[in-house]
């Protein structure tokens, strides 16, 4: 096992050197530098500039630049931000956790959704709940993330002065922005966390919903497969219950591949967080980078491709671990 | 049909009714099959009306893209009504309008636009020329014919208006101009570089295959909307070195053909990495060995033999993604890293506005219709990727 593990790893190397790499080649793509605009700034002496300059390494060669950022890297160091003069791994720290916070709920609620939805619609194959479920499914396919976040926002003001007039409740069911509520400081810590949580649960179910579809569809195919199998027809036969033919016998060799799918449904993921994120205003990796990247604040931007290639092929390791586990016909070897 | 008498399959078909026996077509069978299929029939049917939309949107809009007027200046003035029945008799009539008037809410001091209905109502006319407003129509045609409009100062926003005044439904119309080519064009850009190094490293294997995939791998391991967003801002500023090395000051078509090869960029990986293990199996086939032992070139195997075979995949895999590109250009657009917003409208971009003055949806919820065709757009290509596949495969025949 933990020989699997090294083995794999080391396979990653190459691949998250070249990532850096390319990520490294894309930033020099930016004319100037976070500096040419001081240097335009008739208040700032040009000996200033050169200093500033210097003294980040801007005025050696690229190559110089990028061996000296990787040994840094390795190192655990990501380098200084221009326009705070703090190190990177400071700034990125919150964004990344506050991001990871809502992807892995994400995750949760796609596979409390889509995993229930697919069974249904496999035992009932072309049922009309069966077809219903397939047109939710393309509807989460087709809509995107930041026009559905837009429409729920727009729903929740309905609500409100629905309830207001109705109920006399003039409240929000569900925050419409932002990670906490303005009392958060002081808040409990068990009340902090549910506070968050509140927050995070209409942007998290709107990320699973262009999930859903894919999932469903294929987990429909799989079930279908099985149900049809011999030894599904042996477990009928030897008198089983229906629930626990199709919770045991059938869904957990059909759940396989989503297993193995969890490490490219990041990707999507985080993708599909980054503009949920920029509509609710939740801190996380999107917002922060979209910022930074305007400032031309290079060492930040560059820390996030990082750590997030980082998360992405730790994310791939994980799921090929699970599989591992899951599936009894794989073995560590 | 048991009991129909064994007749010899000569005198089932006579030879004068030979000619009517025409074998059918690949093309033939798969439009065939796709026509069963009524959803994604359905589907292509919306394809086609928004792309005829988007061609002929100088004349269905009322206004051009960014026409607005300083004085009124009609910000977020809500859908004009339509009126159909006469206000004295109540009969049926030809539809009109009443004028606009602007007032300030007491509460909120907001700008808000009523219809003035003490005003003499404005008929909508049809087939009207605005001289000062011509339009092309794909970049040809010089005209000013427009379907309908309104006599000034009246006017007609049938989807109402952004915060600056433009009217949102002459704005969907052009929209559809970029959206709903932009995702076509970056899957030809996919298409090529799939193909090309997806067929090479299949074909030969060793070094080269290794070389593309590490490099599929390097790509697929940084975050796509990460990386969008960093090559879309870096190459938009016309000062970079590969702008420059071109020679280029990035005007708007230059952008737009930017984010078109970005997007193409970011896609071709997985359709290399299929179009290289078809490319792999096909090569030890009976067909692709012949070629070979009749001293065909390597090119001429790969480009007549070899990439052909996975042409129906092919196609499939790109239907499905330019809906995939529509959905990221949207995206891009809508945190303003789209095409230029001088002289373009996207659809993303309009979303934009709805975000616009804090959150401009709570008082302006009609902001949210151009999310409407996106979605229609997305789905309808969906679904006509999903008949296409069910009509390649000769399993699903029905």
């Amino acid at each position: 096992m933990f020989s699997f593990i090294v083995r794999r790893f080391l396979h990653l190397v190459p691949t998250f050197v070249g990532a850096t790499l390319l990520a490294f080649l894309i930033s020099q793509l930016v004319p100037g530098d976070f500096f040419t605009s001081m240097a335009l700034n008739p208040d700032v002496r040009p000996e200033t500039v050169q200093r500033m300059r210097t003294s980040f390494g801007l005025d050696q060669p690229i190559h110089i630049q990028y061996v000296r950022w990787m040994t840094n890297l390795v190192q655990g160091d990501l380098g200084l931000s221009f326009d705070s003069n703090q190190p990177v791994s400071n700034l990125i720290k919150r964004p990344i956790q506050n991001s990871m916070i809502l992807v892995v709920l994400s995750i949760l609620m796609l596979w409390a959704m889509a995993v229930p939805l697919g069974v249904y619609s496999a035992v009932r194959q072309y049922s009309l709940g069966d077809q219903v479920v397939s047109t939710i499914s393309y509807f989460g396919l087709a809509i995107p993330n930041f026009f559905f976040m837009l429409v729920l926002i727009l729903v929740l003001f309905y609500l409100r002065s629905f309830t207001r007039e109705v109920f006399g409740f003039n409240e929000m069911l569900f925050p419409v922005a932002k990670m906490t509520s303005n009392n958060y400081g002081d808040l409990s810590a068990w009340g902090r966390s549910w506070d968050v949580m509140w927050h995070a649960a209409l942007p998290a179910f709107v990320v699973a919903t262009s999930g859903i579809a894919g999932f469903t569809r294929v987990l429909r195919a799989q079930m279908l497969e099985y149900l049809d199998s011999d030894f599904i027809r042996t477990a009928r036969a030897k008198g089983l219950a229906q629930r626990s033919v199709t919770y045991k016998h059938a869904l957990r060799p059909a759940i396989i591949p989503f297993v193995a799918g969890i490490g490219a449904l990041l990707p999507s993921l985080i993708g599909g967080a980054g503009l949920v994120e920029i509509v609710y205003a939740w801190p996380g990796i999107t917002p922060i980078l979209l910022a930074s990247i305007g400032r031309q604040d290079i060492y930040v931007v560059l820390g996030f491709l990082v750590v997030s290639t980082l998360l992405l092929i730790i994310g791939n390791l994980i799921s090929d671990l699970l599989l591992a586990v899951v599936d009894p016909r794989i073995r560590f070897s | 049909m048991a009991d129909a008498p064994r007749t010899p399959i000569a005198a089932q078909a006579p030879p004068q009714a030979a000619g009517e026996r025409i074998s059918k077509s690949q093309g033939r069978i798969v439009w065939e099959q796709f026509r069963r299929h009524k959803v994604a029939l359905a589907g292509g049917g919306i394809l086609v009306v928004m792309y005829l939309m988007a061609v002929f949107a100088g004349f269905l809009a009322p206004y051009d893209m960014n026409e607005y007027s300083r004085t009124p200046s009609f910000a977020f003035h809500p859908p004009t009504p339509l009126h159909w029945t006469d206000p004295e008799t109540g009969r049926l009539t030809r539809p009109f309008v009443y004028p606009s008037e602007g007032a300030r809410d007491p509460v909120t001091f907001q700008q808000v636009w009523t219809q003035d209905i003490d005003a003499d109502p404005v008929p909508v006319e049809f087939f009207v020329r605005r001289p000062e407003r011509p339009y092309r129509i794909l970049g040809l045609f010089e005209t000013d014919l427009r379907l309908f409009g309104v006599q000034e100062p009246a006017r007609i926003f049938l989807w109402g208006t952004n915060n600056l005044g433009k009217d949102v439904f002459s704005r969907v119309m052009f929209g559809g101009q970029v959206s709903l080519t932009i995702g076509v064009l970056a899957v030809w850009v996919s298409l090529i570089l799939g193909l090309l190094f997806g067929g090479l490293a299949g074909f030969y294997g060793g070094l080269v295959d290794d070389f593309f995939m590490r490099l599929i791998e390097v790509i697929d391991a940084i975050p796509q909307l990460f990386l969008l967003i960093v090559l879309a801002t870096l190459l938009r500023d016309p000062r970079n070195p590969i702008a420059q090395s071109f020679g280029l000051e990035m005007n708007s078509a230059q952008i737009f053909l930017m984010i078109v090869v970005v997007l193409g960029f970011i896609g071709w990986g997985g359709l290399a990495r299929t179009v290289r293990s078809l490319v792999l199996s096909i090569r030890e086939m009976d067909y692709a060995q012949a070629a070979k032992a009749l001293g065909a070139g390597e090119s001429r195997i790969l480009w007549r033999h070899l990439l052909p075979a996975t042409s129906s995949y092919v196609i499939v895999a790109l239907t499905l993604a330019i809906p995939g590109f529509i959905l990221v250009e949207t995206g891009l657009s809508f945190i303003g890293l789209g095409p230029s917003e001088l002289d373009s409208a996207s659809w993303g971009m309009l979303l934009r506005d709805a975000t616009s003055k804090g959150l401009a949806l709570q008082f302006a919820p009609w902001l949210l219709i151009p999310g409407i065709p996106i979605f229609l757009a997305v789905l309808s290509w969906n679904l006509v990727g999903d008949g296409l596949r069910d009509a390649l495969d000769p399993r699903k025949r029905r």
